[in-house]
C-alpha cells in the first residue's frame, strides 16, 4: 500500500480521480432537489430549441391588445406595452440566453483550457508568464469589467457575449493547469514519456482526457452564473436594442410599468430564474456524480 | 525578508501592477470606444479647426505610449475626464453619486455577511429542514438581482406598503453634508425622523444587493465547516467532551472563517455589479444609477470613470483581504 501511494502523489486541491460516469447515473443517483433541477433543464433547453416550433406567436409581431393580463385572450403570460405576446418573447429570450451560455462557456474552455495545457504541459518560464497573466486577470473585478468592454463596444448582443469572453477564461485556466501539473505527476505519464511521447502528444492524448472531467463539472456548475450574468449586462441595456426578445431588456424596458402591468418586467425575470435553477441544480448533481462536487 | 515583511512587499507590489494593468484596460477601452473626448470639452457641433486645437491641447496627436503616461499622471490629480451627458467632470458627477453607493454596499455587505453565516452554519448541521435550506440557497444563487429588485417593490412597496422602494430618502429638504451619506448626515445633525427614514429607504435595496454574495459566502462557510467537522482536532475535542455547538462555534467555524473571508473579498466584484442593476430599479441615487444613465447614450468618459473608482476599490480591498488574513494565520503565503 505504502509502495501505491508512493507513486501517486495528489495535489491538495484534488479530492480523488473523477468517477467516469454516464447520464442515466448522473439522474439516478441524483437527489430529489437535484432530479427535478435536472427535469427544468432539460424541458427548458428543449423548449428553447424548438421555440419557432412551440411558440404560440411571432416574437415580434403585435399579437393582441396591449396590456392583456396573463391567462387572458389565449396570452400565457399576458402581453407588453405593443402588445407583443410575452411568453413567445420568454421563450425566444430563453433561446438567446442559451445560445450565449454556450459560446461564452465554450470559449472560456477552449481559451482558458488550451493556456492551462500550455502552461502545465511546458512547465518553467512559460508557465510562470502565463499564470502571471491568468492571475492578473482573476484579480481584477469581472462583471464591471464586462461592463465596460460591452459598453465600449457599443450595445449589442455579440458584444456583450464577447466582453464576457474576455473576462471568463482566467478561472479555466487556472483549474486546467491544476489538474495537469497533478496528473503530470502519475506514473502513466512517466511512461509516456519514456515511450518517447513528446510535450504535444503527452499533452494531448494523456494529459487532456484525465483533466476533461473537472473542466466539464467547472463548466456545468458555471452556466447558472453565467444566465444571471448575461441577463444583468442585458438589463443595464448593453444588448441588442428593442424589439429584440432578450430577457433582461425585456425587464428593464417593462420596469416603468412595474407597479400598474406587473407581468412585463416580472415574467422575463422569471425566464432567467428558471434558466439558472435547472442549470444550477443540475450542475451540483453533475458535480455530485463525478465525485468532484464541493 | 522572510515571514510577514516579506508578504506584505510582495502583495503591495502585485497591487500596484494590478492596478497599472487596470488604467491600460480602461484607457485601451477608451481607445477603443467612438466617444471622442474633444467632442466632451467642445460640444457636438464644433468646428474641425476647433477638434484639431482642442487635440493638440490634450495631447491626442501624441503616441499612444505617451498618451496613456499622461492619463495615469491625469489619474493621479483626480482628472477622469469629462462626461458626455452632464457635461462636468466625472470626478465631479463621481463625489456627488459616490456617497450613496457607498453607503449601500456597505451595508449589504454586512447583510451579506451574516446571510451568509447563519446559511452556512445551518445547512452544515443535518436536520429536518435542511433539503428544504438547499432549495433556498439554489435559488438565492439562480435569482438575477434585477428579479429580486423587482419582486421587492411589487410586494412590500406595491401591495403591503410596507417599505419605501425609490430613492435614499423622501424628506424633502434632507441634511446634506459633510458625508453625502442620508444616514449619517441627519444623526451628525440630530435629524432622527430623517436617519430613520434613511434606514427604512435602504432594507429593501441592500438585501437585493446582499442575497446572491450571502449564498456564495455560505457556501463556502458550509464547505470549509464541512471538512473541518471531520478533522482530526474535532475529533479530539469530541472525545474530550465539548458540546457540539463549543466544537462549531470555538473550534471549526474559527478554522474556517479564512476561506468564507477570501469568498467576500472576492464577492465584492459581484456586489458592485448587483449595485448597478439595483440602483436601476430602486431610483437610488448613486453610482449605479450614473452608469445606467450612461450607457444609452454611449458616455463612455463616465462608465470608464466608475469602473475605475470601482476597480480600484475591489482591488485595494482583496489586497487587504489577503493581508490580513496573513497576519491572523501564518499558513497563508504567496504561491
Amino acid at each position: 500500500m505504502a509502495v501505491a501511494e508512493a507513486f501517486v502523489p495528489s495535489s491538495p486541491q484534488r479530492r480523488g480521480m473523477a468517477k467516469v460516469t454516464s447520464a442515466r447515473k448522473v439522474f439516478t443517483g441524483a437527489t430529489k432537489v437535484d432530479r427535478f433541477g435536472l427535469i427544468l433543464l432539460a424541458l427548458l433547453v428543449v423548449v428553447a430549441i424548438l421555440a419557432p416550433l412551440v411558440a404560440p406567436y411571432n416574437p415580434t409581431v403585435p399579437s393582441g391588445l396591449p396590456f392583456t393580463p396573463p391567462l387572458h385572450g389565449g396570452h400565457l403570460m399576458g402581453t407588453d406595452e405593443v402588445g407583443f405576446d410575452i411568453f413567445s418573447r420568454v421563450l425566444f429570450g430563453l433561446r438567446e440566453s442559451l445560445l450565449g451560455v454556450v459560446i461564452v462557456v465554450t470559449s472560456g474552455v477552449v481559451i482558458g483550457g488550451l493556456i492551462g495545457l500550455v502552461a502545465g504541459v511546458a512547465g518553467g518560464w512559460l508557465d510562470a508568464v502565463l499564470m502571471r497573466i491568468t492571475d492578473l486577470f482573476l484579480a481584477l473585478p469581472a462583471p464591471l469589467l464586462a461592463i465596460a468592454i460591452a459598453a465600449a463596444l457599443g450595445p449589442s448582443f455579440a458584444h456583450v457575449l464577447l466582453a464576457v469572453a474576455i473576462v471568463w477564461w482566467p478561472f479555466y485556466a487556472r483549474i486546467m493547469r491544476g489538474e495537469v501539473r497533478a496528473l503530470a505527476a502519475r506514473p502513466h505519464l512517466e511512461a509516456a514519456a519514456l515511450a518517447g511521447a513528446g510535450p504535444v502528444r503527452r499533452g494531448v492524448r494523456h494529459l487532456l482526457p484525465g483533466a476533461m472531467p473537472a473542466i466539464i463539472v467547472t463548466a456545468s456548475l458555471d452556466v447558472g452564473n453565467l444566465v444571471v450574468t448575461l441577463a444583468g449586462l442585458s438589463f443595464l441595456g448593453l444588448g441588442a436594442p428593442a424589439p429584440a426578445p432578450e430577457l433582461g431588456a425585456m425587464s428593464a424596458r417593462g420596469l416603468q410599468f412595474l407597479l400598474q402591468e406587473w407581468w412585463v418586467p416580472v415574467m422575463p425575470g422569471i425566464g432567467v430564474f428558471l434558466l439558472a435553477l435547472g442549470a444550477n441544480m443540475s450542475g451540483d448533481a453533475i458535480a455530485d456524480a463525478t465525485g468532484l462536487g464541493a | 525578508m522572510s515571514g510577514l515583511p516579506k508578504f506584505l512587499v510582495q502583495r503591495l507590489a502585485a497591487m500596484v501592477v494590478i492596478l497599472l494593468v487596470l488604467t491600460a484596460i480602461i484607457f485601451a477601452l477608451q481607445k477603443i470606444s467612438h466617444a471622442n473626448p474633444v467632442h466632451g470639452y467642445l460640444g457636438a457641433n464644433a468646428s474641425k479647426a476647433a477638434i484639431a486645437k482642442e487635440s493638440a491641447i490634450l495631447g491626442y496627436n501624441k503616441p499612444v505610449s505617451d498618451q496613456y503616461l499622461h492619463y495615469v499622471e491625469g489619474l493621479f490629480h483626480g482628472n477622469l475626464g469629462r462626461s458626455l451627458r452632464t457635461r462636468r467632470a466625472v470626478t465631479t458627477d463621481l463625489r456627488a453619486y459616490l456617497p450613496a453607493t457607498i453607503e449601500l454596499t456597505v451595508v449589504a455587505l454586512a447583510e451579506a455577511l451574516v446571510l451568509g453565516a447563519a446559511l452556512g452554519l445551518a445547512s452544515v448541521g443535518r436536520w429536518r429542514g435542511s433539503s428544504a435550506l438547499r432549495v433556498v440557497m439554489f435559488s438565492g444563487a439562480s435569482t438575477p438581482a434585477f428579479l429580486l429588485a423587482l419582486l421587492g417593490v411589487l410586494i412590500l412597496n406595491g401591495d403591503l406598503h410596507w417599505l419605501p422602494a425609490s430613492g435614499d430618502t423622501g424628506v424633502q429638504n434632507a441634511p446634506t453634508g459633510p458625508t453625502g451619506i442620508i444616514v449619517l448626515d441627519s444623526l451628525l445633525h440630530t435629524d432622527y425622523a430623517t436617519m430613520w427614514d434613511g434606514i427604512v429607504h435602504l432594507i429593501l435595496p441592500a438585501f437585493c444587493v446582499a442575497i446572491g454574495p450571502a449564498v456564495s459566502i455560505g457556501r463556502v462557510l458550509r464547505g470549509s465547516l464541512h471538512s473541518a467537522m471531520r478533522s482530526d482536532f474535532v475529533r479530539t475535542a469530541r472525545s474530550k467532551g465539548l458540546v457540539e455547538r463549543t466544537i462549531l462555534f470555538r473550534h471549526a467555524m474559527r478554522n474556517s472563517l479564512s476561506a468564507a473571508l477570501s469568498m467576500t473579498g472576492l464577492q465584492i466584484g459581484l456586489m458592485f455589479a448587483g449595485v448597478v442593476v439595483v440602483e436601476t430599479v430602486f431610483a437610488w441615487p448613486g453610482i449605479g444609477l450614473y452608469t445606467d444613465q450612461s450607457i444609452p447614450v454611449a458616455d463612455f468618459p463616465a462608465i470608464a470613470g466608475v469602473t475605475l473608482v470601482l476597480g480600484v476599490f475591489y482591488v485595494v480591498i482583496n489586497a487587504v483581504v489577503d493581508i490580513l488574513q496573513a497576519v491572523i494565520d501564518p499558513r497563508v503565503t504567496l504561491e
